[in-house]
């Protein structure tokens, strides 16, 4: 409980609180802000969609009801439409352009980018990059013809999924794991730790590697509750901020790549794609950027490219 | 019949057609969605939201004209063994603590509402003390799936500055709070008056199935 | 302290006549008001929020409407008259025969209520006309009917699993077992009772009669078939076609066609005595039928249960709210386990409240508040979530026949026509056996999760 006297900040989200990334995450900065701010600022954390869900998360931010939390990127598309950017396929060649790009200035100005509708971005959380997954092998997109795939609402998505010949279906994600199994939908994508976390991999034929998107978080919080702290609180808070965000991000690759261990050692099936395979996923998805290079700003999609071009 | 309850029927009417078709509505829209995916390998995408949507118009719609039918559900196993004095003042003291809860909620949902249509919501912690001005305007705010109908265009220039939406914008879906809340006021206050000209002596159905029990026993007596 | 206050100001709202729901939505609003930062815009938010965030809630409207046409529709009749086919002829038989009855119309509606209303309006009159007391009929109904939540669909299981986000299908699952058990449990003591005391025993029709009443029921008893076939799939011939939200709508639509074009006990094509006709003299019936005044009359009368039971559980969804603020699950959770208590004691507590919360509250509002309450705490215990599930879900059927409130007593009381303590009585027996019943379902969990993870393999805890 909080002292008082305290600032109390309340943190919504929407996973566990030791096994998920941003949950992980998310304890950590309420360990450290509790300890090493102990008299002025309070964090009590709200874990499993128990106070808000991420639909709702925002407005209840916006009213000042919760201070912070981490939706996945897709839900800032309602108030920037740049951040489209992050859903669509192939953009970012790995985690690591996705971490350059962030840290650009392009990236760091969309941070600042919704400060007009009351929200400014505090720093950018990994999960890692999504892969493919159905009731049957996935090596070419061919092989997603006519196969329902359920995706989050977001138009990019949806887009996706057709460019690949996929039916896509919208459902609650509590509904998830029962249509996959009782072939209601027949796949999905997601990242390596949800996948393992949800046991999708129990009711599917394979997992893909496919790093075909990226399911990254953002920290937020209300631009008027920022502003309305004092200077210093502001700044140690920050501080907090950003030192958590590269702790966890560091680590978030090795996540990932335990989560993608264990579906292995549980029994689950990895595919790979080869060169080839993986240039007609990427000539199939491609032409989806075309559709909404005018919502994402063509300079961003070029910066995106130019770094790309330099990790090797 | 006089003139006053030729109205009240019409709108009784009304209102039970318009639980009929949204009821309805949200029925074949999700078989519909069942069919265009098992039997067409399709989806409507936003069929989920929308029903959800409507689902909501319904019950708080609904939570109105259930207080003129005295159908919401209740406890009147007290109630009943009080004595007849005590029921008319007990009556106006279940009133006037509806009549709160329906006050307060229409203070919290127009507050909630007006920010989505760029309206300003009112001050005060109990009571609307004035109005806030300077709250940010989220006219811009669309619901997640749910396409734009062609008669509701006029909101753009309206509430988004002129720029499309892409879809719905929530004020529309969350424009039941306040209208719901309101009529939820008015006959909270119908009902008081009942109760205190003692046409009415309680506010709820001591049990959901009140109608069907009619209905059976009357089919007993066949 | 405070939350004592809370909890004491629904309660005595309640007893003076407010609404439930007013009752549940008012008290949360001052606390939050008067103990928290909230404003009323976040009330208003969290009132809306209950349909917004909880799809899973949809499958509730999608049930009643079901439910409503099948009682229409004449579905009950047709499975009475087959029941009584296959088990009239025993000692008892036309009792067990409404058990048998009722078990079927569970099988096809979400509510326990109208599974009374249903079967009990026909099965009770014809009971006594054969010579069994009024006394006796209501009991067999009162009780049987209870089995309306416990056999899947049901619509106190989509809450629970909305409330705790478990899957609604392992828990239509996890009730069947039990459903058929406790069902079985009653035959069994009726047929007892009826060798005790010379109960009356009906001819055998015949398998003729057998045939020809499965003929005519068929239609009914298939929707039982579909629900089960869409959610599940058949392995090898095609998957699932429909989430359990779904297939309640689907339900809903294959009562009205049923009712409507083969049946025909309503729409355009239901005659003035029973005679009735065809769809090919009177085509346009397939479109008309949409808004005929039978069909919109069965839409409102549905829409007005809808209306009452989910404005109680949105406004219970209010005090959820509260709870979770407050963080009372892991207060009560420190305590719980700092007293050390174990699963067993922490079972019986669990059954206690709702037994008690039982006589205020109408089961799914209950459930709502409660759930997510013990919630952390069972699985802080290693209790299994479907487990604890089908223990809330038998404890509201007991709820349901225990005075002094109690929804099948009531609407037992009107179709028997008889005083609420005469059915009460009458249940007592009766009710000895659910209350074995409820101690073999809680202390063998067995019962409740073999059968979802044969099918389903082991549930998974993901939060
Ligand atoms: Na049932
Ligand atoms: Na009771």
């Amino acid at each position: 409980a909080c002292d008082e006297g305290e600032i109390v900040v309340k943190f919504s989200h929407v996973t566990n609180t030791d096994k998920h990334p941003k949950g992980i995450a998310a304890a950590l900065l309420e360990k450290r802000i509790n300890e090493e701010m102990d008299g002025k600022m309070c964090l009590e954390v709200f874990p499993n969609s128990t106070l808000y869900n991420d639909n709702k998360v925002l407005e209840a931010m916006l009213q000042g009801d919760v201070q912070l939390a981490a939706p996945s990127l897709s839900k800032f598309e309602k108030f920037t439409k740049q951040f489209r950017i992050f859903d669509l396929p192939f953009m970012f060649k790995n985690i690591e352009a996705v971490e350059a790009f962030q840290a650009s200035d392009s990236g760091q100005a969309m941070l600042d980018s919704m400060q007009r509708r009351g929200l400014q971005g505090l720093a950018y959380w990994h999960n890692g990059m999504k892969q493919m997954s159905a009731n049957k092998p996935l090596l070419l997109p061919t092989d997603a013809n006519g196969l329902k795939f359920r995706v989050q609402s977001s138009d990019v998505l949806v887009a996706q999924m057709e460019a690949m010949g996929g039916s896509p279906q919208k459902m609650a994600f509590s509904e998830v794991y029962g249509a996959l199994q009782q072939g209601v939908v027949d796949g999905q994508e997601n990242t390596w730790s949800n996948i393992y976390g949800k046991k999708f991999f129990e009711v599917q034929d394979g997992i893909t590697e496919t790093d075909h998107g990226i399911l990254d978080y953002l920290l937020v919080t209300s631009v008027d509750w920022l502003d309305g702290l004092p200077e210093d609180v502001r700044e140690e808070f920050l501080t907090i901020v950003a030192e958590v965000t590269a702790t966890r991000n560091a680590e978030s690759t090795s996540v990932n790549l335990a989560a993608r261990q264990s579906i292995i050692d549980a029994g689950g099936v990895v595919r790979t794609l080869s060169e080839d395979q993986r240039e007609a996923w990427v000539t199939a998805m491609k032409p989806v950027w075309a559709q909404f290079a005018e919502d994402v700003g063509q300079e961003n999609i070029d910066a995106a490219q130019s770094i790309n071009a330099a990790i090797n | 019949m006089t003139a006053a309850s030729h109205a009240s029927s019409r709108m009784d009417r009304l209102e039970e057609t318009i639980i009929a078709i949204i009821l309805g509505v949200m029925t074949l829209l999700t078989f519909a969605n069942v069919v265009a995916r098992y039997g067409f390998n399709s989806n409507i995408f936003y069929a989920l939201e929308l029903t959800v949507f409507l689902f909501a118009w319904l019950v708080l719609l609904g939570a109105s004209y259930a207080v003129k039918k005295t159908l919401h559900l209740g406890v009147d196993a007290l109630v009943n063994t009080a004595p007849a004095s005590l029921r008319r003042p007990l009556a106006l003291f279940v009133v006037a603590v509806c009549l709160a809860y329906a006050l307060l909620l229409l203070k919290g949902a127009w507050d909630y509402w007006a920010p989505f249509a760029n309206l300003p919501p009112t001050e005060g912690r109990w009571f609307p003390t004035g109005f806030d001005t300077g709250v940010r305007g989220q006219g811009w705010y669309e619901t997640q799936d749910i396409p734009v109908p062609f008669f509701l265009r006029w909101l753009e220039p309206v509430f988004n500055e002129g720029y499309e939406y892409e879809k719905l914008p929530k004020l529309v879906p969350y424009l039941v709070m306040p209208l719901s809340m309101a009529l939820l006021v008015l006959r909270f206050v119908q009902a008081g008056l009942k109760v205190w000209r003692g046409q009415l002596d309680m506010l709820i159905v001591s049990h959901e199935a009140e109608d069907d029990v009619a209905k059976a026993a009357a089919k007993l007596q066949e | 302290m405070e939350i004592l206050i809370l909890f004491g100001l629904i309660v005595g709202l309640m007893l003076i006549g407010v609404p439930i729901a007013v009752s549940l939505g008012f008290s949360s609003i001052l606390f939050l008001l008067i103990f928290s930062d909230s404003s009323l815009a976040s009330v208003a938010q969290t009132l809306f929020e209950a349909f917004e965030g909880h799809s899973t809630l949809l499958a509730i409207p999608f049930f009643i409407l079901a439910s409503s046409f099948m009682s229409t529709g004449g579905v009950a009749q047709r499975i009475i008259r087959f029941s009584i086919a296959l088990v009239g002829h025993f000692r008892g038989g036309l009792a067990i025969s409404g058990v048998l009855a009722c078990m079927m119309f569970a099988a096809l509606s979400g509510s326990s209520p109208a599974t009374v209303v249903a079967i009990g309006s026909i099965v009770i009159a014809a009971m006594r006309q054969v010579g069994y007391t009024k006394e006796f009929a209501a009991g067999v109904i009162a009780n049987a009917g209870t089995l309306g939540i416990l056999i899947p669909p049901s619509i106190v299981m989509v809450v629970y699993a909305a409330a705790v986000e478990v899957s609604v299908g392992r828990m239509f699952l996890a009730g069947v077992i039990p459903g058929i058990m406790a069902g079985t449990m009653l035959m069994i003591g009726i047929y007892v009772m009826a060798r005790i005391k010379n109960m009356p025993a009906g001819e055998f029709a015949g398998f003729g009669e057998i045939w020809a009443s499965l003929k005519d029921a068929i239609w009914g008893l298939l929707l039982i078939v579909i629900i089960m076939v869409g959610i599940y799939g058949i392995p090898g011939v095609t998957g699932a076609i429909f989430t359990p939200t779904e297939a309640a709508a689907v339900a809903s639509v294959y009562a009205f066609l049923v009712a409507t074009y083969i049946y025909r006990d309503m729409g355009p094509l239901a005659g003035e005595d029973g005679d009735r006709t065809s769809l090919l003299r009177r085509p346009q019936a397939l479109v008309t039928a949409l808004w005929h005044k039978d069909t919109v009359a069965t839409l409102r009368d549905a829409g007005k249960l809808i209306i009452t039971l989910m404005f109680v559980i949105a406004n219970a969804l209010l005090l959820k709210h509260v709870i979770t603020d407050e963080q009372l699950p892991q207060k009560i959770t420190e305590w719980m386990l700092g007293y050390g208590f174990g699963p067993v004691m922490f079972l019986v507590i669990v059954n206690v409240i709702l037994l008690i919360g039982g006589q205020f509250m109408e089961p799914s509002g209950l459930l709502v508040i409660v759930a997510p309450l013990v919630f952390p705490i069972a699985m802080e215990l290693g209790i299994d979530p479907i487990h604890l599930g089908i223990i809330m879900v038998v404890n509201m059927e007991i709820g349901m026949i225990t005075p002094p409130v109690g929804l099948n007593l009531f609407v037992t009381a009107g179709v028997a026509n008889m005083s609420m303590m005469g059915v009460v009585r009458a249940a007592l027996p009766f009710l000895a056996i659910m209350f074995v019943f409820l101690i073999l379902v809680t202390y063998v969990p067995w019962i409740s999760t073999v059968l979802p993870n044969a099918v389903m393999g082991p549930e998974i805890i993901t939060n």
